[in-house]
């Protein structure tokens, strides 16, 4: 037989089975169990509608249920123990989170997952915005989508290389085989042109960036502070827990802009981009940024489109202007879907490994959470510590669970 | 559903199989081949037939071709169907099939490490006495290779785990010969002679060295060959194995000492690049200098596998060579040699696989492969005139000639040290941190490991 | 009225600057990797894929001279070209690497022993002799030359049309599609009919299920891996095509019914409310307003996941290939031709836009579906 036609005969069982699980369960549900016809017809349909529920969510629990949430507790339970010589565990407490803590490379790995946590939401969720409203203004948007998308669609292994390639580094004299250090050597000290792109473009992006953050907490602190009347002690200490994140990011960032101005550059010398600290996990993070940002554009444009006519002619009505109508029609209206994408982006840069895996393995001070916790399995062999670090990994999404948590109970009321 | 599942994928299975017997390279019965070994090893193991056999190795690609070829003599003779499967990831691949009970009969370890660490747990089956007494007998300096591949097993008893097979010279200095007639230079013969000509070589403003580190995921490794080469002509074998077992503490001045005479190699102007430029340059591309125009350095340390990132159409022998990386001659160390080789453990017990380890005994299955290219055998039956072309002959006379042969250390330290703080403290050093600091921070971390 | 329209029309043009500078910006590595896949090795390594597209001065390697041997009244000569190609010009040449522009073209050099070698503009040689080379080492040449921009498809016909490995790569290939087409269908499936619960199906536990699901969001996937494969092993799936298929359902799972449910949330209530009191059932409502509605939804995520089941390296290595190497995908095809070290960009650069191919196609026929889906429906 074709291996086209098994594999057709295979997806077509598979596919089929799935189904047919729903379409008969509901059968046999609604004129088996709880026919709804003869005396019982009312209550019969009740208890229907009280089972169904679970039988729409059965699949999906039992295959979350098998998939994650039991590796899950294994972890919790991996965490906890330590191998004993010849096979099998022994329960040993925190001992592993203890030991964890004393390595440095975790502290490493932990304050650059928080950067990463930062900048790669930020920067992937505000491109795709950029790139979905700019897209639906032109004739040729489609095919610039389909251009900005195209990163999704290649591995990250693929991405590591293609970045590689622009990182590279050649010795002094050579020619240089990377586009970032070509492009550097093409700035001379003191030319317009080095002063434009290396002082003022630079100092611009981190003061928009700390204006940003001010701006976004400003508007999430506003009815905070404005409220009358009794305020909850955990909303406050969230609240003061934000404002202080807010007030140390833009003090980072006036810092970096006093570095931007005084810092002199070695011009005409090439640089090893991935091995310059601090640094180098930035140009890690355009990495995941640029894939990113086809998924972001991709989902908001969809949300874009969909607000509703009326509400932007009523704003062109009034005099509003096309920044006006984007800031404060447009994206309150699609706050849901860029709260989802930036979620989104959030968990995959949790779990990002195969970039720094495949670029740096975390040397020169790059290491992250989950290329720590890979080291751990499958390197040292350390099933204990690689296990301590990803419940560390699950306890970094606790804010955004509680966060969906508390959106749900105020959309069930 | 489950059940139509398993009937298409059988079908699958069967319609797929029979494209992969490979044929016999060297026609049965003819060269000079221990033919002889064939059909003895034939006639002895008839009771197999029919079996199959899964192999699971770190080879791919061409090698892939050349474990397969083989391989193929191995199936002609017992007619097992043999199948092996690469992986670029074999060291995990392999952690995860042992821990989820799915391993292939035979695992090919490309590090002792490794194995040692499963068969600690208990996922490696001992080999007999007989196979220890067999390698003692018949493999040149044959106890070193029993030791080497012997650990302790689940319940804490020492066993052997593993069938040393193919085997690598690490201690070679390639470069191109026609560069150093132009420049009048002569491959030196000594490590003092090898320094002078490094200096003469900066004096008469050539860069000597390219050296690089860079390796992706496990990047730094070629420096761990270098510190290992460098310990074994400055301190004695002894000390050696005492730093490969840390019973010398690697933050000890001798271990120091090593990781600065690699210092020195890439001090100033004796590196393509400068120091900064050693730690990113990736290994594969490092070679590429000597072949430039104008050349970017004259000389490249590293393993016999070299030759396959040179450029396209270089001629060995002609266009590129290579010399034993010298000893001290004041130090009376004699010619120490470092290599490394991959070991054949059985992952999952049966007949066949028991078989396959007595076919690695055989002449025959070494000589195959020896005809062919990229292996280098210690087996003292097999027929050295079968080697496939002169430069794997000049290295088996290398690794006969040495007086110490040392395993790669960093594949026998535990993995978190060997395959983890090795690599990455060498980046750092390579990066401008001192050699004491480096080595303090991997007895931490193997510390840690204990 | 004019100031208007020409502000407006200023507006379009800096929309359509920076649109443009964007999309050059998103696609500048890729092109590298694009015209480095039509490049050899040796040209990806020692030149930026930059200067490939124009002609380039540069010193070359050496080329060793090779050819047959004429003679010609005792006169013994060798004669070809260096680049075996028209177009290069040679600006300098030498044949000692301390001194490789010792000569301009159209020198004729004497090499010592009465031999003489001459190298012309356009890269043709003749080594000239009194006496045969017999197994004598020819000279080597360097040369410093203008470059036209040289390309080749040797990548693409190496990862396509190899006879060695053909037969591999279609098989990897229906592989593949056998493996994404139904772990990209079930999970959508199963995600929709949970996220239809999770959204309009008023049950106990509700908020906590969700707030589970988001959990289950972060669960690293390297961490499954080894309970799950114990657990197929122990249930007789083994390592198989259902393994694979239930693995990247529950791994796409949670995202699946994340996204689809909060899009499904948004979905006006009064059209629900309405079938309700119709008297439809929630089956009927599901498969007749909510699923329709939700296309858009479903389209996006379908495209997702399909590329992350087609990039996957990893859990096909763990759940479907076993040791007989039947089961091959493409992605292990690949990896499998850069052999046993890696590293070569350029079969690495070619393998990327070779496996890109298939989810590229898939994202333009699936965006038209995309576009018509939210056109057709009355989304929030």
């Amino acid at each position: 037989m074709h291996p086209a036609l098994q594999g057709l005969i295979t997806i077509v069982v598979g596919v089929g089975g799935c189904i047919a699980y729903y379409y008969f369960s509901n059968l046999f549900l609604d004129k088996v169990l709880f026919p709804a016809k003869g005396a019982m017809a009312g209550r019969n349909i009740n208890r229907a509608n009280m089972v169904r529920p679970w039988l729409f969510l059965m699949p999906a629990l039992v295959a979350l249920g098998l998939y994650l949430a039991y590796p899950v507790f294994a972890t919790i339970h991996l965490s906890l123990t330590q191998r004993v010589a010849g096979g099998g565990f022994e329960f040993v407490g925190f001992e592993n989170y203890v030991k964890m803590s004393g390595e440095p490379k975790f502290w490493e790995a932990l304050t650059n997952n928080l950067f990463w946590l930062i900048v790669v939401p930020a920067a992937s969720t505000a491109f795709g915005l950029l790139a979905a409203q700019l897209s639906d203004r032109i004739k040729w948007g489609n095919v610039a989508k389909s251009l900005i998308f195209m990163p999704m669609a290649i591995s990250f292994v693929g991405a590591a290389v293609i970045w590689k390639l622009v990182y590279d580094t050649r010795p002094a004299g050579q020619e240089q085989i990377g586009v970032m250090n070509a492009v550097w050597l093409s700035f001379d000290e003191g030319s317009i042109w080095s002063f434009l792109f290396l002082k003022l473009v630079p100092i611009l992006l981190v003061a928009g960036f700390a204006v940003a953050i001010a701006l976004m907490t400003w508007a999430l602190a506003k009815p905070v502070v404005q409220r009358n009347g009794p305020v909850s002690g955990w909303r406050t200490a969230a609240a003061v827990l934000v404002g202080a994140g807010a007030v140390w990011l833009i003090y980072k960032s006036i810092f970096g802009i006093l570095g931007i101005a005084t810092a002199s550059l070695p011009y005409g010398e090439p640089q090893t981009w991935l091995t310059m600290p601090f640094w180098n996990n930035f140009f890690l993070m355009a990495v995941l940024v640029w894939i990113q940002t086809g998924f972001a554009m991709v989902i908001l444009s969809a949300a874009l489109r969909g607000v509703p006519e009326d509400t932007i002619e009523a704003a062109i009505v009034d005099g509003a202007n096309p920044f006006q109508i984007f800031f404060q029609i447009k994206v309150p209206q699609i706050m849901g879907t860029i709260v989802v994408v930036w979620t989104t982006i959030t968990i995959v840069v949790l779990k990002v490994f195969d970039i720094v895996y495949a670029m740096t393995n975390g040397q020169w001070e790059t290491q992250v959470l989950a290329n720590y916790m890979y080291d751990k399995l499958f390197r040292a062999n350390d099933w204990g510590v690689g296990s301590a670090a990803a419940m560390v990994i699950m306890l970094l999404v606790t804010p955004i669970l509680v966060w969906n948590v508390y959106n749900a109970r105020k959309e069930m009321r | 559903m489950k059940c139509k599942l398993y009937a298409s994928a059988a079908a699958l299975a069967l319609m797929a199989s029979g494209a992969v017997a490979q044929d016999l390279s060297f026609p049965v019965g003819e060269g000079a081949f221990n033919w002889a070994s064939f059909e003895e090893f034939k006639a002895a193991n008839t009771g197999v037939a029919g079996e199959v056999l899964t192999i699971a190795g770190p080879w791919l690609g061409p090698d892939q071709e050349l474990v397969e070829s083989m391989l193929a003599y191995f199936e002609a003779a017992t007619g097992v169907d043999v199948k092996y499967v690469g992986s670029d990831s074999f060291e995990q691949q392999v952690r995860i099939d042992a821990e989820a009970g799915s391993s292939a009969n035979i695992s090919v370890f490309p590090q002792p490490g490794l194995t040692a660490d499963l068969a600690k747990l208990g996922f490696v089956a001992p080999l007999t006495d007989a196979d220890a007494d067999w390698l003692r007998n018949n493999y040149a300096a044959g106890q070193s290779w029993v030791d080497l591949a012997s650990f302790a097993g689940p319940d804490g008893n020492p066993g052997l785990f593993g069938f040393f097979y193919k085997v690598d010279v690490k201690s070679l200095v390639w470069y191109n010969p026609e560069n150093f007639e132009d420049a009048g230079y002569a491959v030196p013969q000594t490590m003092e002679e090898l320094k002078t000509l490094t200096d003469q070589m900066v004096a008469d403003g050539v860069t000597p060295w390219c050296i690089g580190l860079g390796s992706g995921g496990a990047t730094g490794w070629p420096a761990t060959d270098w510190v290992e080469d460098l310990m074994l002509r400055t301190q004695t074998p002894a000390d050696y194995d005492a730093w490969v077992r840390n019973d010398l503490p690697f933050n000890d001045a001798k271990v120091v000492a090593a990781i600065d005479e690699f210092g020195w190699f890439i001090d100033g102007d004796r590196v393509s690049g400068g120091k900064g430029a050693v730690a990113t340059t990736d290994f594969r591309d490092s070679p590429k200098g000597l072949f430039a125009s104008p050349p970017q350095c004259m000389m490249h340390r590293q393993a016999s596998f070299i030759p396959s990132f040179f450029p396209e159409g270089t001629e060995m022998g002609v266009d590129a060579d290579f010399f034993y990386f010298p000893a001290y001659a004041e130090k009376d160390l004699g010619k120490p040699v470092l290599g490394a080789g991959t070991l054949f453990g059985i992952t999952k017990d049966s007949p066949a696989a028991r078989a396959f380890v007595d076919w690695l005994k055989t002449p025959i299955a070494h000589e195959v492969w020896m005809a062919k290219s990229g292996f280098l055998t210690p087996h003292k039956g097999v027929n050295t005139e079968l080697y496939g072309d002169a430069t794997l002959k000049k290295m088996g006379e290398i690794l006969l000639g040495a007086d110490t042969f040392r395993f790669d250390g960093s594949d026998l330290m535990p993995g978190g040290v060997g395959a983890g703080a090795f690599w990455t403290g060498m980046v750092d050093y390579a990066g401008g941190k001192s050699a004491q600091e480096v080595a303090d921070a991997i007895q931490a971390t193997w510390d840690g490991l204990k | 009225m004019d100031n208007i329209v020409g502000k407006k029309s200023g507006l379009t043009w800096a929309v359509h600057i920076s649109m443009a500078l964007l999309v050059a910006l998103w696609l500048f590595p890729t092109v590298g990797l694009f015209v480095s896949s039509f490049r050899t090795s040796d040209q990806i390594a020692t030149s930026g894929w930059w200067s490939s597209l124009g002609t380039q001065e540069r010193q070359n390697p050496a080329i060793r001279i090779e050819g047959d041997v004429v003679e010609v009244d005792g006169q013994f000569t060798i004669s070809g070209n260096l680049f075996g190609r028209t177009g290069v010009t040679v600006g300098a040449w030498g044949t000692n690497s301390r001194e490789p522009q010792a000569y301009g073209p159209g020198e004729t050099v004497d090499l010592g022993e009465g031999q003489a070698l001459t190298v012309r503009e356009n890269g043709d040689y003749t080594l000239a002799a009194p006496s045969d080379f017999g197994d004598q080492r020819l000279p080597r040449v360097f040369t410093t030359a203008e470059t036209p921009p040289e390309f080749t498809l040797n990548n693409y016909s190496a990862i396509l049309f190899d006879q060695r490995n053909v037969d591999g790569m279609a098989k990897a290939f229906f592989n593949t599609l056998t493996v994404t087409i139904p772990a990209t269908i079930i999970p959508i499936l199963v995600a929709a009919f949970a996220a239809y619960a999770l959204a309009w199906m008023d049950f106990p536990g509700r908020a906590l299920l969700i707030a589970a699901i988001v959990g289950l969001l972060v669960v690293p996937l390297q961490l499954a891996l080894i309970p799950l494969l114990k657990l197929h092993n122990d249930i007789g799936i083994g390592k198989s095509y259902l393994g694979v298929w239930l693995a990247h359902t529950g791994f796409g799972l949670p995202l699946a019914i994340y996204l689809l449910r909060n899009y499904m949330v948004g979905l006006p209530r009064d059209i629900i409310e309405n079938a309700k009191v119709d008297g439809a059932t929630d089956f009927q409502i599901f498969t007749k307003i909510v699923l329709p509605l939700s296309f858009p939804a479903l389209a996006s995520f379908a495209i997702f996941q399909f590329l992350w089941t087609w990039n996957d390296l990893l859990v096909a290595l763990v759940f479907l290939l076993d040791s007989s190497g039947e089961t091959t995908v493409m992605t292990k095809q690949i990896v499998e031709l850069m052999g046993t070290r890696g590293g070569n960009w350029e079969i690495l650069a070619t393998a990327a836009f070779v496996s890109i191919a298939v989810p590229l196609a898939v994202f333009f026929a699936m965006q038209r579906y995309l576009v018509r889906g939210l056109l057709a429906g009355s989304v929030k």
